[in-house]
């Protein structure tokens, strides 16, 4: 039988049977998307203190509490201000005493360390209070805001944002270290050694790797994506074709620089420093967990050329339906993969030793 | 003898370093051939680049017509190779392994066949990664085997074995020469070299220091016998023995290599009785291998 086919069921069986390793390359995926869509739900009602004197501006307090986008608690200053600077609450609304003035002042306090729920809280304040002010004047407002999402099919949680990019980090982390510290080991325990002392060429033993990993890649790719919708019911579009195209491509990447990392270091303890420093930028830049929109502009120029940059891109674009195959956007990133694929494939078979 | 193993002038250098000087042998095939020598010596070096595994600087390989540099391929599915450290994929068993092996070559002998020549019956469904070092041994033993090699290489076969599983190896190599394929290994052992090797080849820095059949070497080198006494007797440089050709000190003895044993030792009756000396711990023996090499490296085998 055919070397090629041998040695990748040998490749598999060594897979399966490590059943440490298969948990771990599931594991963090599933906790990630638990833990990040448990927090994505309890951020959606602001938590507020209302600071109201007794018997005053009850109308707010219950405009406010009738809200679904308020989780409201009636206290006093001191403690409001208190659990806010704590971050226990997101900002505390206080009510003044007198009035006779035409326009009562609402003062809004919060904690400007958390800018995000900061910002949550103040944006959603001054919609209801302005609404609250429109409805209540009985005047026809001027301008009306249609808000209404680019996905025509649903309402987009956080999760539906992260399974995207936590497939192509996922596509990055066991393309690299598999490749990068399994061939450095192979080398250093002389497993290399000993298929190069056999008529198996090189090339064999390689394109067996990387099938392996392919079918890995993908089969824990469609394990996560299962897990995600039905269990956390994500609901998110996997076109077929281009989602395959995209992994494809992108393991084709990822597997290359593991190859140039195991070519050009000696040992193991010296792969998995080099493999952190190229894996931890673009885990936390390329627009895994947030958008990487936010940056100052030098740094998203760069980011934007990142492998992986291209592969959450493409990805998230088709999962969120706003994205076809076809599309000029879903092109770029897929012509992006491609020169990376092209220069490192390249360095790959360059650097490659069996010593 | 059709075919035989031709080493000509194979030269490998580190750097600064020439781990193999302008090697030149000769093996006939059906032979089991010893390469002797210290660590370092470039035993593993030499072995390697014959197996078609380094590049070497220089020089050729021969077996039979057949150019190892030229058609690495062919020489690879005519040679058996066990390595000095090979390792396996841990979580395959021992048969799959085989398999896995089998299936790279075109001839190849039955998996079960040699799990039963290696003793690895009660194994054969064992994950690599639970077996003892001894059978880690006999599985890459097995696995030099597999394609019915006509030339089989093993790099310090015995390591790490106990005396009953070295004994078992001898064996098998013994065997392999029975059935006519060629052995060519390296050894720390002198037992070892003696009993299973045909020819011998002492090596230390590259080069071969010598090369023949244990008995010539020890003839060429150590036409003497050896007296041994223990070093508390206290015969040292100053004394002089008749027939004494030269004094080594090892441990606790000290050892005379004489040329007339009997002038040796009636001399070292007579001196003892001058001196009002005891005389204990005494032998006399005929050199051996391990006499001929540290007399050729200046070095003991198993520094």
């Amino acid at each position: 039988m055919n070397a090629v086919v041998t040695l990748t069921r040998s490749l598999m069986r060594q897979t399966l049977r490590n059943r440490q390793g298969l948990f771990w390359t599931l594991f963090f995926p599933v906790v990630l998307m638990v833990v990040f869509s448990f927090l994505g739900n309890s951020q959606s009602r602001v938590n507020l203190a209302v600071v109201a004197p007794s018997g005053r501006a009850t109308a707010v307090v219950k405009a406010f509490k009738q809200s679904p986008l308020f989780h409201v608690t009636e206290m006093n200053r001191s403690s409001a201000l208190q659990e806010v600077q704590r971050g226990h609450l997101d900002a505390a609304l206080i009510v003044p005493s007198a009035h006779g003035h035409p326009t009562t002042t609402l003062t809004l306090r919060y904690n400007d360390a958390n800018t995000l729920s900061a910002q949550q809280a103040v944006g959603s304040v001054e919609a209801f209070v302005s609404q609250a002010d429109i409805a209540l004047s009985g005047r026809p407002p001027l301008f009306r805001v249609a808000a209404k999402a680019l996905s025509h099919s649903h309402s987009s949680t956080y999760l539906d944002f992260l399974l995207p990019g936590i497939l192509a980090l996922m596509t990055m982390q066991n393309s690299l270290f598999g490749i990068g510290s399994g061939l450095t080991r192979w080398k250093e325990k002389g497993v290399l050694r000993r298929f190069q002392a056999t008529p198996v060429k090189p090339v064999q033993l390689l394109s067996a790797t990387v099938i392996n990993y392919i079918v890995v890649g993908l089969a824990s790719a469609a394990i996560v994506v299962g897990f995600a919708t039905t269990i956390l019911h994500a609901s998110v579009l996997v076109p077929l074709g281009g989602t395959l195209l995209v992994l494809l491509l992108g393991m084709a990447v990822f597997l290359s620089i593991g190859f140039i990392v195991a070519g050009l270091s000696k040992s193991q303890e010296a792969t998995i420093p080099i493999i952190n420093l190229i894996s931890f930028p673009m885990m936390f830049l390329s627009g895994v967990f947030f958008p990487s929109t936010s940056f100052p502009r030098i740094l998203s120029d760069i980011v934007q050329y990142f492998p992986l940059t291209y592969m959450a891109d493409a990805l998230r674009g088709l999962m969120s339906g706003q994205l076809t195959v076809a599309a000029g956007a879903f092109r770029t990133d897929i012509l992006g993969l491609l020169i990376w694929l092209v220069v490192t494939g390249t360095l790959a078979s360059r650097t490659w030793r069996w010593e | 003898m059709e075919n035989s193993l031709r080493i000509e002038n194979i030269t490998k250098h580190y750097g600064a370093l020439t781990a193999v000087d302008h090697l030149t042998l000769s093996v006939p095939s059906g032979i089991v051939f010893g390469l002797l020598g210290p660590n370092g010596a470039g035993k593993t070096t030499t072995l390697e680049i014959v197996e078609g595994l380094r590049h070497p600087d220089g020089g050729h390989v021969w077996w039979g017509d057949l150019d190892v540099f030229r058609n690495p391929d062919e020489a690879r599915s005519r040679f058996g190779v066990q390595l000095q450290t090979s390792a396996f994929f841990e979580l395959l068993t021992v048969k799959e392994t085989l398999e896995l092996f089998r299936s790279f070559y075109r001839r190849a002998l039955p998996v079960s066949d040699l799990i039963a020549r290696l003793d690895l019956g009660e194994k054969q469904n064992a994950r690599v990664g639970g077996l003892s070092g001894g059978q880690r041994q006999r599985l890459a033993l097995a696995v030099a085997l597999i394609n019915d090699p006509e030339v089989v290489f093993l790099d310090e076969p015995s390591a790490g074995l106990d005396p009953q599983a070295r004994r078992n190896l001898w064996e098998v190599i013994l065997g392999l020469k029975a059935e006519g394929r060629t052995v060519v290994l390296t050894t720390h052992y002198m037992d070892e070299a003696e009993c299973l090797s045909d020819r011998l080849a002492i090596v230390d820095h590259g080069q071969v220091l010598d090369e023949g059949t244990p008995k010539e070497l020890i003839q060429r080198h150590m036409p003497a016998a050896v007296v041994e006494v223990s070093r508390s007797v206290g015969v040292d440089a100053t004394v002089s023995l008749p027939g004494v050709q030269r004094m080594e000190e090892r441990d606790e003895v000290t050892m005379l290599i004489s040329e007339h044993l009997e002038d040796t030792l009636v001399g070292l009756v007579n001196w003892a009785q001058q001196q009002h000396r005891t005389i204990t711990g005494l032998t006399t023996r005929n050199a051996t291998l391990e006499d001929v090499f540290l007399e050729l490296t200046g070095r003991s085998l198993r520094e």
